[in-house]
């Protein structure tokens, strides 16, 4: 984000108004925050979407993490004009000619995912989820002892319905960013993370159709190579038509004029 | 004694090809005495890394000891503390030492940084790890046949920001960061407590040169007058600005080397790289 504040500070003129979307607050998410130049500028002003809690609200989730005695920045004191705005799963909003969805992904302590839609193309957005035949994340902490836990029927129901959800966020989408964090080995030892597999996330693209599939939010271990080889595993086993490829920083997704 | 550096960069991590040779980590130190004691001054996020190093040791079986100085609780200086396998294994033991602060104890300050807002953990009670908390004071305290001194040397709006001197025998190594020297009782403080040290370890963000808002930080050319004042024989600068690459790196060192060998200084200067591995 630190990098991403200095490129758009240097557009003649810089952007007036950006529009943030955060799916979940934990730290890998907003760390990037105080970093970023365009919120110490006064003519900025800054529209930050997050998830809707009961315990806290987004505002005093990112003050409480920028002040004292965790860093020395208070909101108040910021020269861009900030308004948060708590959002929930299955909320519909236009941001100009942005089309937003937002809806909730199997995270513990709940996270968001967004689909962004203009006319000439779609982006799917959902870093962070574990699949959706075991684990339900909630509110509450998730204990792992080891040993698979017995879903209830209620767990297994609403489990099957954020799968629903998640797919009909990313039906027929141009791009999906999706949580690739685990090797299945991973996912066996540590289920109660809320991450998922490169073979799950392309089961979700081919169940809702989407065309591209990037893994994200990589492993801290996973080196350049080891990527490689899990986008060529994929690649090798997914239904025709969807394309696979990882993230990498500085990526740009651009829609080639014959596909529209 | 030896000393590891595992997180060099102040502020922020910074990753890129251009930030690869002197590393993108925020700021962790690792201090091994003779006698196998394991210091780690402040967990950044290089501690992510030095943490995946000691799970190849006993600390993979649950049998290992850690002891934590932290400085203060900026993001730079504790946010790797949670990733490390180690830190999720019973057994081990981490001894934590660093500032209470006016909102809470420095326990509850890491309660906050994993609470579910912001950590999957939920909360300091599900650290596998056995843990204590050590309000640190000057009064000087062993671990093993190591000495460690701690000096609270700048004052922050709702703590004290400590700098730490590790001793074996005659040898020491001395780490201060994100001071400001605002006058002569601080600066000399800081004289007496890094005297003699082998190695000064020095926040350096900015030079005097470069115009920057005031962060709360000194200047590389106030580290190393400090380290000639004290007569340290090596300082290595600390907490690099994310700004710099490694190129600009070297001139910056390559630049205040040249300026020592005009004026006859003997001290030997360099900029704090990750992996760099010293004996003491």
């Amino acid at each position: 984000m630190r990098h991403l504040g200095d490129a758009l500070s240097a557009e003649a003129p810089p952007p007036a108004q950006i529009d943030l979307l955060i799916t979940h607050t934990h730290w890998d998410h907003i760390i990037g925050f105080p970093f970023f130049a365009p919120i110490y500028q006064p003519e900025c002003s800054l529209e930050i979407y997050g998830l809707r809690r009961t315990q806290s609200s987004l505002r005093a989730t990112i003050a409480n993490a920028l002040s004292d005695p965790l860093l020395p920045v208070a909101l108040e004191d910021l020269r861009a004009t900030l308004r948060f705005h708590e959002i929930h799963e299955g909320l519909c909003f236009e941001l100009g000619p942005v089309r937003v969805r937002a809806a909730r992904a199997n995270h513990p302590y709940r996270a968001l995912a967004y689909r962004l839609e203009t006319d000439e193309a779609s982006l799917v957005f959902i870093p962070d989820t574990g699949p959706f035949h075991t684990v339900l994340f909630g509110d509450e902490r998730v204990d792992w002892t080891g040993e698979p836990q017995q879903s209830s029927h209620d767990e297994l129901r609403e489990l099957a319905e954020m799968r629903e959800r998640i797919i009909d966020l990313a039906r027929d989408a141009d791009w999906m960013l999706y949580d690739s964090q685990f090797t299945d080995e991973q996912y066996a030892r540590f289920p109660h993370w809320g991450h998922s597999t490169p073979s799950q996330a392309r089961e979700i693209a081919e169940a809702a159709g989407v065309r591209e599939l990037l893994l994200f939010h990589h492993d801290p271990h996973r080196a350049d190579d080891e990527i490689d080889q899990l986008v060529a595993a994929q690649r090798a086993v997914a239904r025709p038509g969807l394309r696979v490829h990882a993230a990498y920083e500085g990526m740009l997704l651009r829609k080639q004029k014959d596909e529209r | 004694m030896k000393l590891q550096f595992w997180g060099v960069r102040g502020y922020v991590t910074t990753p890129g090809a251009e930030y690869l040779r002197y590393g993108g980590n925020t700021c962790c130190v690792l201090v091994c005495g003779q006698a196998g004691e394991l210091l780690v001054i402040d967990t950044g996020t290089g501690f992510c890394q030095l943490g995946d190093s000691l799970l190849q040791r006993e600390f993979r079986h649950g049998q290992g000891e850690l002891t934590l100085l932290i400085t203060h609780t900026y993001w730079d200086h504790i946010l790797g503390l949670p990733f490390p396998g180690l830190v999720h294994t019973p057994g081990n033991r981490l001894q934590i030492y660093g500032p209470d602060n006016t909102r809470g104890s420095l326990e509850l300050t890491y309660d906050g940084i994993l609470s579910p807002v912001y950590s999957p953990v939920y909360g300091l009670a599900h650290i596998g790890a056995t843990h204590s908390f050590q309000p640190v004071s000057t009064e000087p305290f062993q671990v093993g046949q190591l000495t460690v001194r701690a000096l609270p040397l700048s004052q922050r709006k709702h703590s004290p920001i400590w700098a730490y001197r590790v001793e074996e025998g005659d040898r020491a190594v001395v780490y201060i960061t994100d001071v400001r020297y605002i006058d002569d009782q601080i600066w000399n403080k800081a004289v007496g407590f890094a005297s003699g040290a082998q190695i000064l370890i020095h926040s350096a963000p900015y030079t005097r040169d470069e115009h920057v808002e005031d962060y709360g930080h000194s200047r590389v050319e106030d580290a190393i007058e400090l380290a000639i004042e004290a007569q340290v024989e090596r300082l290595f600068l600390y907490h690099h600005a994310p700004t710099r690459t490694d190129d600009q790196l070297d001139a910056l060192v390559a630049r205040y080397r040249a300026e020592l060998a005009s004026t006859g200084h003997a001290l030997v200067l360099d900029a704090a790289a990750e992996g760099l591995l010293l004996d003491v």
